[in-house]
């Protein structure tokens, strides 16, 4: 089991994440059955899309679910190696958690087979939901705190709501607004929708804060620990997408009058916000794998003058240590043994310097991008339109020096040296910039027209952004870690903010290939995304880990 | 089809975009023998603490012994839900006690505390 010990535990967070996401659609869209969409207001057709829609995600939240639970207790029978014997099936049937997975599984299979076959048993599907919600509360943090326990799954409960009703209703409302053609009936589903966000941003909002007293607890707790800084991302989401929701609010007003000359703006502001929205649940999923801030000692905490110290620019050396000066890797097996347990090793000097000239040279190359992408936006420019083929450099860059343990500079094997998530990590990482740059370089030269293609860039660099959050460079050393997040994390939400503009921008409704009547947001945003990248590339030429 | 594609894989590209986790939930906050500590033996009383409720006894401790065999230890009663005990009788060498916590809410971390035994 010890070779498959880092991907399980990489596994049971992807799950996690996973059917917080899920969870977050199907409850939204039990809320919009109630309280937007009902049967007086909506229009048969619309309720019956937001019913197939909300049914397809309750089936995959189910699997997902007994996904978790089938992987946690694979863990726990197949032991971890030597000395640690694995349990018996039952014991391990018969832990909380595991019932708890179960019961939420079984919920959500229960509104899938409800919302096909039985929508006359409405107040079955309202059970059921609360049902999912009640679970996945037991699955949180909150269940295993040992003081203030009620409080705290209360707080993450309505926490969990909000944020269904805000994002995950979202998503329901557009599809009940597709299959509406009154306007009157659209109308008032926005606005009973603008009301439901109103109330659910505020919960959402309150419990945080109620949840950020207990697990932060100082404003030191919220600069100096990786649990403070996450929520600090949470935060900027949230403020992101609220700007999107507001220019909503206002919008919903004008649509009584003009609902058809409005609907795509709405909607195009709409997808942006449940995209910033997601990252946002995202960026709560690793919470839940950071020891809250509360917990830790002064030696795990970074000081201010420490972090200030630390992110001072210096400019970059760009030497790199030969690869003899590097320590000799250990065999993989007794890795994956040591880091299993240790969280990782500290790195000496030169792995430092290697790491630093790494990064470095990725900063160079991705700020180069972005001030091509900035250039290609003016006339008689068009040679800069090639800007994404620097990425195709970059992942080569990545794949060769990124892990130099590993093939093809080190001695572990390609394909053993999956078993090391930090090696997995930048691989897929690699895979996916290559991507990106092959699909965007087509789009920009015009090679490929699709609009579906030129969707690809935004949506991998939000993915990229959220799987940066929480990128760890396997130190063992809480501190250590930390440094390193105060560069990662910028650069994830940059990503993330670059992605969604662009996105914004490009489903942006046109008239004779124009951007109709652009707000202020929308031209923001279409600067944005290349000034995002060019901060990401300061970032990191200015990377040190020492 | 067309027209729903955008939205749909906007949804289902948001749901994949996962974080990768370093999972550190129950985090130790004390632990007799303390890390890089020493102790005199043979009999060894082990007594970890954690900030958050560890199922008591899904848990599990091992002991890397001084050859580098590796040796499961039983698990006591527990006194506090934060806790984990055990009790074991050592010769004298350095020793790394590797725990395995199993958190109420399912969650799984693992670390370790080299001692030495005089």
């Amino acid at each position: 089991m010890i070779w498959l010990i880092q991907d399980f535990d990489l596994l049971s967070v992807l799950l996690r994440a996973l059917a917080l996401s899920l969870e977050a659609v199907t409850v939204g869209g039990v809320l919009v059955l109630l309280f937007v969409a009902p049967r007086q207001i909506a229009e048969a057709a619309a309720r019956d899309a937001v019913c197939r829609f909300v049914a397809r995600f309750s089936v995959a939240l189910a699997i997902v679910q007994l996904l978790s639970a089938a992987e946690s207790a694979l863990v726990l029978v197949g032991g971890e190696g030597p000395g640690t014997p694995g349990l018996p099936l039952g014991d391990v049937a018969s832990a909380s958690f595991f019932r708890a997975d179960c019961i939420l599984a079984f919920a959500a299979l229960a509104l899938y087979f409800l919302l096909r076959w039985g929508r006359r048993h409405f107040w079955a599907v309202y059970l059921t939901g609360a049902a999912i919600v009640a679970s996945s509360t037991a699955l949180s943090h909150a269940a295993s705190r040992i003081d203030d326990r009620l409080i705290l799954l209360l707080l993450t409960a309505a926490h969990h709501l909000g944020g269904a009703a805000w994002i995950g209703g979202l998503a329901s409302l557009l599809v009940a607004i597709r299959k509406s053609e009154d306007a009157h009936r659209i109308h008032a589903m926005a606005q009973r929708f603008s009301a439901m966000a109103i109330v659910s941003v505020s919960m959402l909002v309150l419990a945080g804060i109620g949840m950020a007293m207990f697990y932060v607890g100082s404003w030191s707790g919220m600069y100096g620990t990786s649990y403070g800084l996450m929520v600090l991302a949470k935060s900027y989401l949230l403020l992101l997408a609220l700007s999107l929701g507001a220019s909503n609010f206002w919008l919903v007003r004008e649509t009584r009058s003009s609902a058809a000359a409005l609907l795509p703006r709405l909607r195009r502001f709409s997808e942006t916000e449940i995209g910033l929205g997601f990252t946002a649940l995202l960026a709560a999923a690793s919470l839940t794998s950071q020891p809250p801030a509360i917990d830790l000692s002064p030696q795990d905490m970074l000081a201010g003058h420490q972090i200030v110290q630390r992110m001072s620019w210096k400019w970059p050396q760009l030497k790199t240590p030969r690869l003899a000066d590097l320590p000799r890797a250990a065999p993989l097996k007794e890795h994956l043994e040591d880091t299993s347990f240790s969280g990782g090793s500290p790195n000496d000097a030169m792995s430092q310097k290697w790491s630093e000239y790494n990064h470095q040279w990725s900063g160079l190359i991705v700020l180069a991008a972005g001030l091509l992408a900035l250039v290609s936006r003016f006339k008689g420019q068009g040679w800069a339109r090639n800007w994404p083929l620097l990425f195709v450099g970059l992942a080569v860059f990545i794949l060769l020096r990124g892990d130099p343990d590993a093939w093809p500079l080190g001695p572990r094997p390609f394909w053993a040296s999956f078993a090391e998530t930090e090696v997995l990590e930048h691989r897929f990482f690699a895979a996916l910039i290559t991507c990106f740059a092959l699909f965007e370089w087509a789009v920009e030269t015009g090679r490929l027209k699709s609009e579906r293609a030129a969707l690809v860039f935004p949506l991998l660099c939000a993915i990229g952004g959220a799987l940066l959050i929480t990128h760890t460079h396997g130190t063992g050393d809480l501190r250590d870690e930390l440094y390193a997040e105060f560069s990662h994390t910028p650069i994830a939400l940059l990503g993330a903010t670059a992605g969604w503009g662009r996105w914004l921008e490009l489903r942006w409704p046109r008239s004779d290939g124009e951007p109709e009547n652009r707000s202020t947001i929308v031209r923001a945003a279409s600067w944005a995304w290349p000034v995002c990248l060019m901060l990401v590339g300061v970032i990191l030429l200015d990377y040190r880990e020492s | 089809m067309k027209k729903k594609f955008p939205g749909m894989l906007l949804v289902v590209m948001c749901l994949a975009a996962v974080s990768q986790l370093a999972f550190a939930h129950a985090v130790l906050v004390s632990s007799t023998p303390k890390a890089n500590g020493s102790l005199h033996g043979p009999s060894i009383d082990v007594d970890l603490k954690f900030n958050s409720r560890v199922d008591g006894t899904r848990s599990n401790l091992s002991l890397v012994k001084p050859g580098g065999a590796i040796e499961s230890l039983t698990l006591l009663k527990q006194d506090a839900p934060n806790e984990l005990a055990a009790h074991a009788q050592l010769a004298p060498g350095k020793y790394t006690l590797r725990w395995t916590a199993l958190a109420t809410d399912g969650h799984i971390t693992r670390g370790e505390v080299p001692f030495t035994v005089e």
